[in-house]
């Protein structure tokens, strides 16, 4: 022990440290700050929890269109831990937010903006600016189809500035379209260029709070100062550790989305921001056509020019919130705002499909993909990867002309397994492909169930839609049961020339088993 | 101002009470995210790779007793990605069924040995290792005899285990 405070002593002696360690923590407090005042410290906490975790996911993420995704679904499914990390960071941006927000609140209810303090909190309004640049690159970064189109979004809000937008846009996307060097740009952004920004600006607002000193309660209490450390820092510790235990929680609740990789060809796809952006989403349907620009840009600049210059516009002495209307009135009134436009875009938030259910066409390829055909090439030691190993590089139609027929990946090099596969089995297998990757435990189908799973895969998807999957070309089946029962459904199957002659759906009595037959028509009935 | 200039004496039992509990919170947060962060970090680093049975070379194409460079195609996981690797694998067919497997890899610094027929001997080309047709070292740095992997027949192939 005396030899360590040995050490320690010649440690100060050569470098000050326990001098610069006293500045920092016993900073006088005034009397009567009371629990108000953890907001700041808060909100640097969780600034620390997003670093730490940030530096730990970029040792496993890879920022290119093509290994993006895989390598958020490693981090997500393989990684030891990884889930966890990747939830810290996640639902840690959106405390930092709603902690963000608060702090602002704290510091507009207090009247701590006024002078001496408005560099103070010009400071603070920017970091605020640099925490929503964050969550924006931020989910970029997984490229999955919400980073895309929610991104694809963004930009062409930014197209819409007057004069400039084009280049504006053009700088955002690094390029003439969304893709690899957009992404690259985001994420040197998001891991150098904002946390550079927001360590220095963090320093300042800092610098600043202890040079003027805390503001303080509205009405000074009686009482002397006391230091920082450990009263007040008691509290900025508890209520970070409170907030910690929450976040955590939060972590183990609810699962981090993750959409299936993102796909520029799909239409079908309703991009919807985070709920940190959502009202300023909501905000473009009251603005329509040319009135535009007021909602991208007018208000939300004039709200930005707004906060900047509080201490300007509200600058009398008076601390009291009550006693300043105006701005109680103006942060109440587009509080409100915000509040509802938030709750409506959540209304109008469309319900995404889980990547990891798996359709009974999925379920149905994990089947097929045992087929001789497939595994003539793909198994260990082979002139391809094992099928379920098989991470999915390609477009889904290489993939349909690749299983109808595999030569046409390699003509004449090598002996061709024999036979191509019908359309619909082809599209199982790509669905379950994109299972795969999406990373989603399988079910396990027995009985007639499983019989009718691989009726579905085999004969249906090449013409219907069932669960999100096959081909939109007959009736959707996923609620087939709704409109038929099981008798009509299996004389509809069997020949459906004889129940409406009219049908364009060819027979399946002499292609289909009566077992298979029945499974069908049950399985289908079943679906309401 | 001079920190501390205007504060009143310590109420030391207080004082120790809250610092106390300050370090304990603040150690219990920071073993938490130590051992998330860090689990995250290190489990990767300990994970054995899984090996396998790979197809080589039928048998009757080896020569006899003479080290033949295989080149063994290995699919493996390689973090997020699946990758093929060609390894290079030195079989000795030292009878009528029976098949040495040595690895390329130099056991000096891992370089990658090569078959000297004039010499008849396998050599590092980076420090002068010089190895013998059974995997012994004969000349050089390298501390230990080339890897000997594990081999089996299936049917008229070997199959060795990477």
């Amino acid at each position: 022990m005396t030899r360590l405070r040995g050490a320690f002593d010649w440690l100060d002696s050569r470098t000050g440290f326990r001098g610069i360690r006293g500045h920092l923590l016993e900073e006088p407090i005034p009397a009567g700050v009371g629990w108000w005042f953890v907001t700041g410290s808060i909100l640097l906490f969780l600034l620390g929890v997003q670093l730490v975790t940030g530096v730990v996911l970029t040792m496993y993420y890879v920022p290119s269109p093509e290994h993006a995704y895989d390598s958020v679904r490693y981090v997500e499914d393989r990684l030891p831990l990884g889930w966890i990390v990747r939830a810290l960071h996640f639902f840690g941006a959106s405390f930092i937010v709603v902690a963000a927000v608060l702090h602002m609140l704290r510091v507009v209810a207090f009247g701590s903006y006024k002078k001496p303090r408005e560099v103070t909190w010009m400071t603070g309004v920017i970091l605020l600016l640099i925490i929503l640049a964050f969550a924006l690159t931020g989910y970029l970064l997984p490229w999955d189809q919400k980073a895309y189109w929610a991104t694809t979004v963004t930009i062409n809000i930014a197209r819409t500035s007057p004069f400039v937008g084009e280049q504006i846009a053009g700088l955002m996307r690094g390029g003439a379209d969304l893709g690899a060097l957009t992404l690259l740009r985001w994420y040197a952004a998001h891991v150098f260029l904002l946390p550079a920004a927001l360590i220095g600006f963090v320093a300042a607002h800092l610098y600043l709070m202890r040079r003027h000193g805390i503001s303080g309660p509205i009405a000074a209490a009686a009482g002397e100062p006391k230091p920082f450390y450990p009263y007040q820092a008691f509290k900025d510790t508890v209520a970070s550790a409170l907030v910690f235990a929450l976040l955590v929680t939060f972590v183990f609740t609810f699962e981090v989305p993750l959409d299936p990789i993102a796909d520029p060809s799909d239409a079908n796809y309703v991009p919807r921001p985070e709920w940190y952006f959502l009202s300023l989403f909501e905000m473009l349907k009251y603005f329509p056509g040319p009135l535009e620009p007021v909602a991208t840009l007018v208000i939300p600049g004039l709200a930005v020019a707004g906060l900047l210059l509080l201490p300007f516009l509200d600058r009398g002495p008076e601390r009291h919130l009550l006693r300043r209307r105006l701005v109680a009135a103006a942060f109440v009134l587009a509080g409100t705002v915000v509040v509802s436009l938030t709750y409506l875009g959540l209304q109008d938030s469309p319900v995404h499909a889980d990547p990891s259910d798996w359709g009974p066409l999925s379920l149905a390829g994990r089947e097929f993909i045992g087929d001789e055909r497939c595994t003539t090439c793909h198994r260990m030691g082979g002139a391809a990867n094992p099928m379920d190993q098989t991470r999915l590089r390609r477009d889904p139609e290489w993939l349909l002309a690749h299983i109808a027929d595999p030569e046409t990946i390699a003509p004449g090099t090598r002996k061709p397994p024999p036979g191509g596969m019908r359309e619909a089995m082809a599209r199982s297998i790509v669905s379950y492909l994109q299972k795969v990757r999406a990373g989603g435990n399988a079910p396990e189908p027995a009985g007639e169930t499983r019989t009718a799973v691989l009726v579905l895969g085999a004969w249906c998807g090449s013409c219907h839609i069932i669960d999100g999957e096959g081909v939109e070309q007959g009736p959707d089946l996923t609620n087939a049961g709704k409109e038929h029962d099981a008798k009509w459904l299996h004389e509809w199957i069997s020949d459906p020339a004889a129940v409406d002659e009219l049908a364009d759906m060819p027979p399946f009595n002499d292609k289909l088993t009566p077992e298979e037959l029945n499974a069908i028509a049950n399985y289908l009935a079943a679906r309401k | 101002m001079c920190p501390g200039q205007h504060l009143p004496p310590p109420d030391s039992g207080r004082r120790r009470f809250l610092s106390g509990a300050i370090t304990a919170i603040q150690g219990a947060i920071g073993a938490t995210l130590a051992f998330l962060l860090g689990g995250a970090v290190v489990a990767p680093a300990f994970g054995t790779r899984r090996t396998s049975w790979w197809p080589a070379v039928a048998i009757d194409d080896l020569p006899d007793n003479e080290p033949t460079p295989i080149t063994i195609r290995v699919t493996r996981e390689d973090g997020y990605s699946q990758v093929a690797d060609r390894q290079i694998v030195f079989l000795v067919k030292t009878g009528a069924s029976d098949v040495t497997a040595l690895s390329s890899t130099c056991t000096h610094l891992g370089c990658r040995v090569s078959w000297d027929a004039d010499d008849e001997m396998l050599k590092c080309p980076c420090h002068g290792g010089v190895f013998d047709r059974t995997g012994a070292v004969r000349a050089g740095p390298p501390p230990a005899p080339l890897e000997k992997l594990a081999t089996r027949r299936e049917g008229d192939r070997i199959l060795v285990q990477l």
